[in-house]
């Protein structure tokens, strides 16, 4: 489970993240949503304890700094970057023994295979193509075997196979009681995934919406009405067309 | 092993087989191994010449070290720098169920190999230059690798790990460590009041009393001295302090609670780190901490086509906060202002005097062969697909690329040679033709990089492709230099500038020719 409660944070005197509070249960996918701005990364970088911040963040009932907190916890950034002089192998080696999770042969060689990267196993991070080292950090992800896992834009860069794969681990991942929270703008990608979303902007959360509570609604419509980004576009495409 | 040992392990043999690959990997260890003897063997002329050949003098200059690299150490520490993150070690270590510690730990030890070098040098110079028995340089080298680095790396915890230490408090240890110079510059003053300027001023203030006083510097000077020179009351006492102080910082930093506060400010640097590591790659001047600041400007676009790309830089040098000037320009004052205040001073060039129509080429030439790898604004242009987008013609795209760093040469090269040429009492054809050799060869070191981009492609290394400059660039200066020399021997000096620079600029036309195929394909 993954509570954030009470979540602040500053830049000098711009507040990003205004008392954000939520929740995202056990074997349940949150998703994060929001224009540009409204303070997604902030929360993210949070909770991925990247960031200093006021109030408290949870990771299956302990403090998010914690050492046990961290061992149950995954985490994808948007960006990925590799270790320049580390194969992709290397990178789950290393990440196997920071997290003290031994990571077998056949563990190794079944994640390579399904994320296409069995040829890629000897290149070093430097050699690779953003969307070959987005694969290696969601396999970094997943040998940890996490509790809770925070993916922020997983599907940019990927290939169709491998955002279908993505979406099928997620899923397993759920399966298996995990807790997911995943920051994205694709709303078509998470469509089918998602359990509760949150709707931010402006560092504030506008709204938590559970699917079961929305039955016939569509995301990127509840999004649209939420932010008021519809209005604004078509505002604008009036005027472009004036 | 831990994830940290494997990490460096992996880390520094994977790096040391891509580096063998290298063939200009073999150039820099020749090159290192050379400095590593010559330099202590040059030094010893002038160690000797001095009498300053004592294991005595070895205390004198580490004191000197001490004076700049202690205090620097404190004020980075204290301002949460010092310590290089890259963007990996933000994605994977800080996340990562690893001690925020050792976290801190693994990058002080990234320099680890450096100073143990460093290390190896000073024991290499104390035998030839200093005549320090082995005994001393062992436990010299024992002490500054273990004993300082522990020291070191306790400071770095609490300064840098440390959560209870605020601005102000941090801002405090700044002006502490400040403290501390200013402290020994009195001292230095005082001597200097009482005994007036001399050498042997300096060596009684190096080897002082009162300075081993000073807190945590003067006990380090008091810890070298003891080694060094032998035992006194005070160095003996300073090195107990010293001894004091590192068990009390290793403890401190042992006890001290440690969650990753300083994670956002390691990864502030790591951004900012990798953007001067993206700029220098790409040819450009930045510093660290050092973020460009815009204004607001307009410009009133003329043309169409690649006009766009001039007026583009235009705005962007308006916004610019020193406009169109950089390093070249400081330089191009600080040589114009030199040559003229030596002539001034000397009256004439000396047995140099009849070439003295060169001295200005020369002194651009040099200038601008070695800042080689500062290609400027234009560089940026080969960069952009919009470059290959627009709808005009590749010479025409080279030409509004790179006009701008003609002008900005125009300006160099006058702020170089009016006043030397007032000075000198040059002609105004021979003034004139200094500048314009400053801008050619200004005009041939770029374009020179682009040729050198075609050649090398994207398959070499920025190293290849700065030698391939170089080279071209060389013979460029080459064939100038026969077009003076040819000159000279027609004519006189303003023949021989004349030839000279039609020389260079049939090479950079050349070049610039060669210089359009650039702008054909985003990759050649």
């Amino acid at each position: 489970m993954l509570e954030v409660i009470h979540l602040s944070k500053k830049y000098g005197k711009t507040l990003a993240a205004d008392d954000i509070g939520f929740t995202v249960p056990d074997g349940r996918i949150g998703i994060l949503l929001g224009p540009n701005g409204a303070g997604k990364s902030t929360v993210i970088k949070s909770i991925a304890g990247l960031l200093r911040f006021k109030g408290t963040v949870r990771i299956q009932g302990q403090d998010s700094h914690t050492m046990e907190a961290k061992r149950s916890f995954a985490y994808v950034p948007e960006l990925p970057y590799m270790y320049e002089a580390l194969t992709v192998r290397e990178h789950l080696e290393f990440i196997s023994r920071a997290y003290g999770i031994p990571l077998s042969e056949e563990e190794a060689s079944s994640l390579f295979r399904r994320f296409e990267l069995a040829d890629k196993q000897d290149k070093l991070g430097s050699e690779l193509s953003k969307g070959m080292m987005q694969k290696v950090s969601i396999c970094c992800a997943l040998i940890v075997r996490p509790k809770v896992i925070l993916l922020d834009e997983p599907m940019v860069g990927l290939d169709p196979a491998a955002i279908k794969e993505l979406k099928a681990q997620i899923l397993e991942l759920k399966a298996q009681g995990c807790t997911v929270l995943i920051s994205t703008h694709m709303l078509e990608m998470v469509k089918e995934l998602w359990d509760v979303t949150f709707v931010m902007d402006k560092g504030h959360i506008l709204g938590t919406y559970a699917r079961e509570a929305l039955a016939n609604e569509d995301l990127e419509e509840l999004y649209f009405s939420v932010t008021g980004q519809d209005r604004t576009r078509e505002d604008g495409r009036q005027a472009w067309e004036r | 092993m831990g994830a940290i040992g494997y990490l460096y392990k992996r880390t520094l043999i994977n790096r040391t087989k891509m580096a063998l690959k290298k063939p200009v990997t073999y150039l820099y260890l020749a090159l290192l191994l050379f400095y590593f003897l010559a330099v202590p063997a040059s030094l010893k002329v002038v160690t000797q010449g001095t009498g300053l050949d004592s294991a005595r003098d070895m205390a004198g200059v580490l004191t000197v070290l001490s004076f700049w690299l202690i205090p620097a150490n404190l004020i980075a520490y204290a301002k949460r720098r010092g310590l290089v993150y890259r963007h990996s070690d933000v994605h994977f270590l800080f996340p990562a169920p690893v001690g925020p510690k050792l976290v801190l730990i693994y990058a002080h030890l990234k320099t680890l190999l450096a100073q143990v070098l460093l290390n190896l040098f000073a024991v290499v110079c104390g035998g030839v230059l200093f005549h320090v028995e082995g005994w001393r340089l062992a436990v010299y080298f024992v002490f500054s690798v273990f004993i300082e680095n522990l020291l070191e790396a306790g400071i770095m915890l609490l300064l840098y790990g440390s959560e209870k230490l605020r601005e102000r408090q941090r801002g405090m240890v700044i002006k502490a460590a400040y403290g501390l110079v200013v402290i020994l510059l009195g001292m230095a003053v005082y001597m200097y009041l009482q005994e007036g300027l001399s050498m042997d001023t300096v060596s009684r203030f190096l080897h002082s009393d009162m300075i081993q006083m000073v807190p945590f510097i003067g006990w380090y000077i008091a810890a070298v001295h003891l080694l060094f020179v032998g035992a006194t009351a005070v160095n003996v006492a300073g090195t107990v302090c010293y001894g004091l102080l590192l068990a009390a910082v290793v403890a401190a930093a042992w006890r001290m609670d440690c969650k990753g506060g300083f994670y956002e400010d390691a990864m502030k640097f790591a951004e900012d780190y990798e953007e001067v590591l993206e700029s220098r790659r790409q040819g450009n001047v930045k510093r660290l901490g050092k973020k460009e600041k815009f204004g607001k400007a307009r410009v009133r676009w003329r043309g169409h086509g690649a006009s766009a790309l001039f007026y583009r830089q235009l705005l962007e040098y308006k916004k610019s906060r020193y406009f169109i000037f950089d390093i070249n320009t400081i330089v191009a004052v600080l040589a114009g202002a030199a040559l003229a205040y030596l002539y001034e001073k000397e009256g004439s060039f000396g047995g140099l005097e009849p070439y003295r129509v060169f001295v200005l080429p020369v002194v651009a030439a040099y200038m601008l062969f070695i800042f080689t790898a500062f290609s400027g604004k234009w560089a940026k242009e080969l960069k952009s697909p919009y470059t290959y987008l627009l709808p005009d013609s590749p010479f025409r795209k080279l030409m509004a690329a790179t006009l701008m760093q003609h002008i900005q040469a125009l300006i160099n090269g006058c702020i170089m040679t009016v006043p030397c040429a007032l000075v000198m009492g040059l002609t105004l054809p021979e003034a004139l033709l200094c500048i314009l050799f400053y801008i050619l060869m200004s005009a041939g070191r770029l374009y020179s990089l682009a040729v050198a981009q075609i050649v090398t492609g994207s398959a070499l290394g920025t190293t290849a492709r700065q030698l391939v400059q170089m080279l071209l660039l060389s013979m460029a200066v080459g064939a100038a230099v026969m077009g003076a020399v040819m000159g000279m021997a027609v004519g006189g000096g303003l023949m021989a500038l004349g030839i000279m620079d039609l020389f260079l600029g049939l090479f950079t036309m050349i070049y610039m020719v060669i210089a359009t195929l650039n702008f054909y394909h985003i990759e050649v």
